[in-house]
């Protein structure tokens, strides 16, 4: 009787810490509660939280009209004389940053949840016994500067900073009316763009944008490395337009694709038509694994060629039990439901079923083997 | 009675003198000179510095040293010549290029480096210099006899002495803000650090935070803490994105830069060789000059 009663408030407190775990973290993509936690059940009192900066980054993602709009950093009013509290136009850097990372290129090691600001994690008062991580102040200055300093390549305390009793030409009222009226256009992704190349035979690159970032799920840092404002707003567009040798242009490019070998599947003479599952391999998946990411199927990293496309080389013996059968658009009736996959199905596709094994005069699909209904999405 | 007279230097030497002959085998140190194991630091982290010079400014006036207003600070033209701390700047902060990122050159900031083991303290003939229980390498200026024995020494060539003052010339080097650290403020260049490069701190923690970021940021940094060992370890310690050779560290040995120095002072001075030899060779003098006389009196 007693180990029932454990048993059954070990279940209870799994339950009430997996509901708890919910309501606090509601989306955790694809981390564990490890990541971030060094004890088996965290609470509030005791959160076991392991000190930044942690092993794995972890973070979220809001659209930069969830964020503040102005923020005035006074909070170091008592701490110095020197300058006045810095008018920060929040929103326009949130819009800023969208291909550079969003949220998280300032939230970092933000938990799932919500977004949490600066002065959370790192301490106002620089003497400190934890030296891990840097105090506000040196947390604040850092994430400006590796942006703002590749501006002008000056450290310039006064492009940001007020110095107290200088006269300034507009006062703080005005400069926050002005950011709050800043905004920074949003950045569209290109559909299709047209690479005219040097290249003698395959002149044209056709480059699908969107399907790399829809179809295969990259995100736009993972190309866009260090993509700096400059790069856009550059003065001096000269030094962007410096010819670059062929593995610069490819740079791009070869992290996923050997650009070293096998040109032609690139470089075409004409415009070429996106990639299409069906065409190129011959296996047909938007009908059923057209949501699912490749690297569900191509799990070995850069490779996506040579997998089987037998249904048992994943999914292993189709059953009655792993497999439900409306998804195809058809409820097998009792008799059918009894068969055995294969009685019907005896191609390795499993596609079109054969009735005249059993049935002389039927066939699909003409006579069903149960209901037709209208398959989900 | 601050002032300390000659008369009671001699005291206090003449004192130390039969302490050290009595205890000679025991003590090598004065009692101030011990390491302390919760001795302060500081972490630079070169790869965060901007070269705002702003610790320059604020090392000047928390030392009472002549300087201009901030603003002019912001003047990067000085990085195209390197400084070297001097007698009228404690620390200074040089700049060298980055081959990877241009836009982001390499700011280094150069004061003393607070030995554990001091090669100041060891020449310091007068007993001027001390390592304190905090980690700073400070001297105390009455008993200062303007030898700068101290600047021969340092194996990182940091204290400066005052040549240009006829009177009183003084020796002049970061004390690791000695003063104000006794007051429970912070030492002023670390205070004012708008990014944190500085890091003030326990030593221990620090070369624990130095590693863990090199174990963090393996792309970002050398696998290296400068100052954790060299010379016998300093109280500050360096990290790099580049080798530290490069930014005009001194290319330095784990061995504590008093070992050889004193290796050949005690080794003269040992056993009392030079006042027995000084007095064996007037002897010698006074001997031959006898037998001289001896002679010449009996051809006479």
């Amino acid at each position: 009787m007693k180990t029932r009663m454990l048993i059954f408030f070990i279940c209870c407190a799994f339950i009430i810490n997996a509901q708890t775990q919910k309501k606090v973290h509601p989306n955790l993509n694809g981390i564990t509660c490890k990541t971030c936690h060094s004890c088996d059940i965290p609470t509030k009192e005791n959160p076991c939280v392991i000190p930044c900066p942690r092993e794995k980054m972890v973070s979220i993602d809001q659209s930069p009209e969830e964020g503040p709009l102005v923020l005035t950093i006074d909070k170091f009013k008592k701490q110095t004389d020197i300058y006045a509290p810095v008018i920060f136009s929040h929103r326009l850097h949130a819009e800023m940053s969208g291909m550079s990372g969003g949220c998280k290129m300032c939230h970092h090691y933000n938990p799932p949840g919500q977004v949490i600001g600066c002065s959370d994690c790192h301490e106002l008062i620089r003497k400190r016994t934890d030296v891990s991580k840097p105090d506000l102040k040196g947390a604040y200055h850092r994430q400006c500067m590796e942006c703002h300093r590749t501006w002008s390549g000056k450290v310039e305390c006064e492009s940001c900073h007020t110095i107290n009793g200088k006269k300034q030409e507009t006062d703080s009222k005005t400069l926050i009316a002005k950011s709050e009226k800043r905004i920074h256009p949003k950045i569209i992704a290109p559909t299709i763009l047209k690479f005219n190349t040097p290249k003698a035979t395959g002149k044209v690159v056709t480059f699908y944008h969107s399907q790399h970032v829809d179809l295969f799920g990259l995100e736009c840092q993972s190309c866009h490395t260090n993509e700096s404002c400059v790069k856009c707003h550059a003065k001096d567009k000269t030094a962007l337009l410096k010819a670059k040798t062929t593995e610069q242009k490819h740079a791009v490019c070869s992290s996923c694709h050997n650009t070293k070998q096998n040109c032609s599947s690139c470089h075409f003479n004409s415009v070429q038509e996106g990639f299409n599952h069906a065409v190129k391999t011959g296996f047909d998946i938007s009908k059923f694994h057209g949501k699912i990411s490749c690297s569900t199927c191509h799990t070995e990293k850069g490779k996506f060629t040579g997998l089987n496309s037998e249904c048992i080389n994943c999914h292993g013996k189709w059953t009655q039990e792993n497999f439900q059968h409306k998804v195809t658009g058809v409820i097998l009736d009792e008799t059918h439901q009894a068969l055995e996959c294969t009685d019907c199905h005896q191609e390795k596709n499993y596609s079109k079923p054969i009735c005249s094994s059993c049935h002389e005069d039927k066939s699909f699909p003409k006579n069903v083997p149960g209901k037709l209904i209208k398959k989900n999405g | 009675m601050v002032n300390q007279s000659r008369r009671d230097f001699l005291k206090t030497a003449a004192l130390a003198g039969t302490a050290v002959t009595g205890l000679s085998s025991k003590t090598k140190a004065a009692p101030k000179n011990i390491l302390s194991e919760d001795r302060m630091g500081v972490l630079v982290d070169t790869t965060v510095c901007i070269g705002c010079r702003k610790c320059e400014w604020a090392c000047k006036t928390a030392h009472n040293l002549e300087t201009p207003s901030i603003e002019v600070y912001d003047d990067r033209s000085v990085f195209q010549t390197m400084r070297r701390p001097n007698s009228k700047s404690l620390t200074v902060v040089n700049e060298y290029k980055n081959s990877v990122e241009e836009k982001f050159p390499i700011n280094v900031k150069v004061q003393c480096m607070h030995c554990d083991h001091p090669a100041c303290v060891s020449a310091c003939i007068v007993g001027a210099f001390s390592k304190e229980e905090n980690g700073s390498v400070i001297w105390d200026t009455d008993k200062c006899i303007g030898c700068r024995y101290c600047m021969v020494a340092c194996p990182f060539q940091v204290p400066a002495f005052e040549f240009e003052s006829a009177l009183k010339p003084d020796i002049k080097k970061c004390d690791f803000c000695f003063e104000r650290t006794k007051e429970g403020k912070l030492p002023a260049c670390t205070e004012i650090c708008p990014v944190e490069a500085v890091t003030y701190g326990q030593r221990e923690d620090l070369v624990k935070a130095a590693h863990q970021k090199i174990k963090n940021y393996p792309d970002r940094y050398i696998n290296r803490v400068f100052g954790e060992y060299e010379v016998g370890g300093t109280s500050w310690i360096y990290l790099a994105s580049k080798e530290f050779e490069k930014l005009d560290f001194p290319k330095l040995g784990k061995d504590p830069a008093p070992g050889v120095s004193e290796a050949i002072q005690h080794g003269i001075f040992a056993y009392f060789v030079p006042p027995v030899a000084l007095y064996a060779l007037l002897g010698g003098v006074m001997w031959i000059n006898k037998n001289k006389k001896k002679s010449e009196n009996e051809e006479i």
